[in-house]
């Protein structure tokens, strides 16, 4: 009976502080996100301001050398914008955003971000492109920055909170 | 040839639908003209017509199927491949040359920025011109062109609509390749023909590769200023012909003298009933006086699109008539 309780009392601290670095890791995650989607802004500015590429060949373009979890998003942009599907950028945008990002860290606020980066590509001129993409490089610098300040303290808490947790109901329980 | 599938992918869904039912022979379809709120007008073998909602072409208005600022909107999105900011220069000139080289011409609210054109917006009407290759068109005009050693520095005068163009594209071809090489007509040697195609209509270069065939032995400067793409040609390729399409302003003229200083042969195109009103031209009219341009060839569209009625060489004396 005693080793039933050992053993039922070592598997809620143990899942608990599973789950506080779970917690942490996302919050690496999302700051690995958060730079690949920088660097795609960057590397898509490029294409813009420099050869003016049209978006569909500028996205591929980005796709090709992106290593990040934001490929298939890039990706699947790029080609539903060659097919002239009959459907406007801004709606491909916006159900890439929904439909490929799920394998991301990235939160409800960046993706809405991104959003608002979709509903001002394509229609407007070079130098307004390229402003709109470095307000939002700058956004998720901002953000980047936000997150990185206290990650450390953050992982560091929610790994502890995981085990403290984990003890507490055990405590409870006996 | 064209091809259809390509050319309706840049209309409106709605459009694309309508365009698709229709039985027409593109080969003969010139104009599509869009305008907001007004009926669909298409130009199809030399007459106006409209379109009615099952894609047959009418005379009556009132069966026309009528264009919306919506179809318009997201025709736009598609001629520019979502990406009107890579078609400024373009949008500046007023019109955009897609994959085939069709030309889309634009009109809507000006943009001005110290009284020159930035931009323009609420695009609300467009006309899309069919780019058509015909292969041996030049047939007639070559004969003209030809010397014992190269060939006469050429000026192709027609209105617009009159199929300038397409016989500029033939005369390249067929230089390029040379004539006669299969025994037929007389033997020409190929030669080095360099064209400068500032608004990707002679080639229409889709992502660098000339979309019509323009010859073995040619090289293509695409979207480049005719002026600067003349020098840079004669700098680079060294090209024994170079082809401009509607030269006018004064620097094209500084650049054809500078060609033909080079020992280059020119080929161009001007806008233009006949030499007379090309004499009357400020600069043009100095070439022509001034006996630069050895063969002159006179188009209209009477009869048929394209029609040779006159060549002239630079003395005025009538080499042709038809």
């Amino acid at each position: 009976m005693l080793l039933i309780k050992i053993l039922g009392c070592m598997l809620i601290i143990g899942s608990s502080t599973g789950m506080g670095f779970l917690f942490g890791s996302e919050i690496k995650k999302r700051i690995e996100d958060l730079k690949s989607a920088k660097t795609f802004a960057i590397l898509l500015s490029g294409d813009i301001r420099y050869a003016k590429t049209a978006l569909p060949e500028a996205l591929s373009n980005v796709a090709r050398r992106h290593e990040g979890r934001l490929r298939p998003f890039l990706k699947r942009v790029a080609k539903e914008l060659d097919s002239y599907s009959g459907t406007s950028l801004y709606e491909i945008w916006k159900r890439a955003v929904k439909e490929e990002l799920t394998g991301t860290a990235l939160t409800a606020k960046d993706k809405e971000n991104l959003l608002r980066l979709g509903e001002s590509l394509g229609n407007l001129d070079k130098d307004t492109q390229v402003v709109t993409i470095e307000w939002y490089i700058a956004q998720v610098e901002e953000d980047m920055k936000a997150v990185s300040a206290d990650a450390k303290e953050k992982i560091k808490l929610y790994r502890s909170l995981g085990v403290l947790a984990g003890i507490f109901v055990v405590v409870l329980i006996i | 040839m064209i091809r259809k599938d390509e050319l309706l992918k840049i209309f409106s869904i709605r459009l694309r639908t309508l365009l698709s039912k229709t039985l027409l022979d593109f080969e003969l379809l010139q104009e599509i003209r869009l305008r907001v709120d007004a009926p669909l007008l298409i130009k199809y073998d030399n007459v106006e017509y409209f379109m009615d909602m099952e894609g047959v072409l009418t005379q009556k208005v009132a069966d026309a199927f009528i264009i919306s600022k919506a179809e318009i909107k997201e025709t736009m999105e598609y001629i520019s491949n979502y990406s009107l900011y890579a078609f400024e220069e373009e949008v500046r000139q007023g019109f955009i040359t897609i994959m085939g080289g069709h030309r889309i011409g634009i009109a809507g609210k000006v943009i001005l920025e110290e009284g020159k054109i930035k931009s323009m917006k609420y695009i609300s009407f467009i006309n899309i011109r069919l780019s058509h290759q015909v292969k041996g068109c030049a047939d007639v005009v070559l004969p003209y062109i030809f010397r014992d050693e190269g060939i006469y520095h050429t000026l192709i005068i027609s209105p617009p609509g009159c199929g300038k163009t397409t016989l500029l594209r033939d005369v390249i071809r067929q230089l390029s390749n040379g004539t006669g090489i299969n025994g037929k007509g007389t033997y020409h040697k190929g030669v080095q023909v360099g064209v400068v195609d500032e608004r990707s209509e002679i080639a229409a270069c889709y992502m660098g590769k000339p979309q019509n065939e323009l010859g073995i032995r040619t090289d293509v400067l695409d979207c480049c200023p005719k002026a600067a793409g003349m020098m840079l040609l004669i700098r680079s390729m060294s090209p024994a012909v170079i082809a401009v399409d509607e030269i006018g302003l004064g620097e094209d003229i500084e650049a054809i003298h500078y060609a033909i200083g080079c020992g280059c042969k020119m080929v161009a195109t001007v806008h233009g009933g006949s030499i007379d009103e090309v004499k009357d031209k400020p600069l043009l009219g100095d070439l022509v006086k001034k006996r630069v341009f050895e063969r002159y060839i006179i188009l209209s569209n009477r009869g048929r699109v394209g029609k040779v009625e006159e060549i002239y060489d630079e003395r005025g004396t009538r080499l042709y008539l038809s």
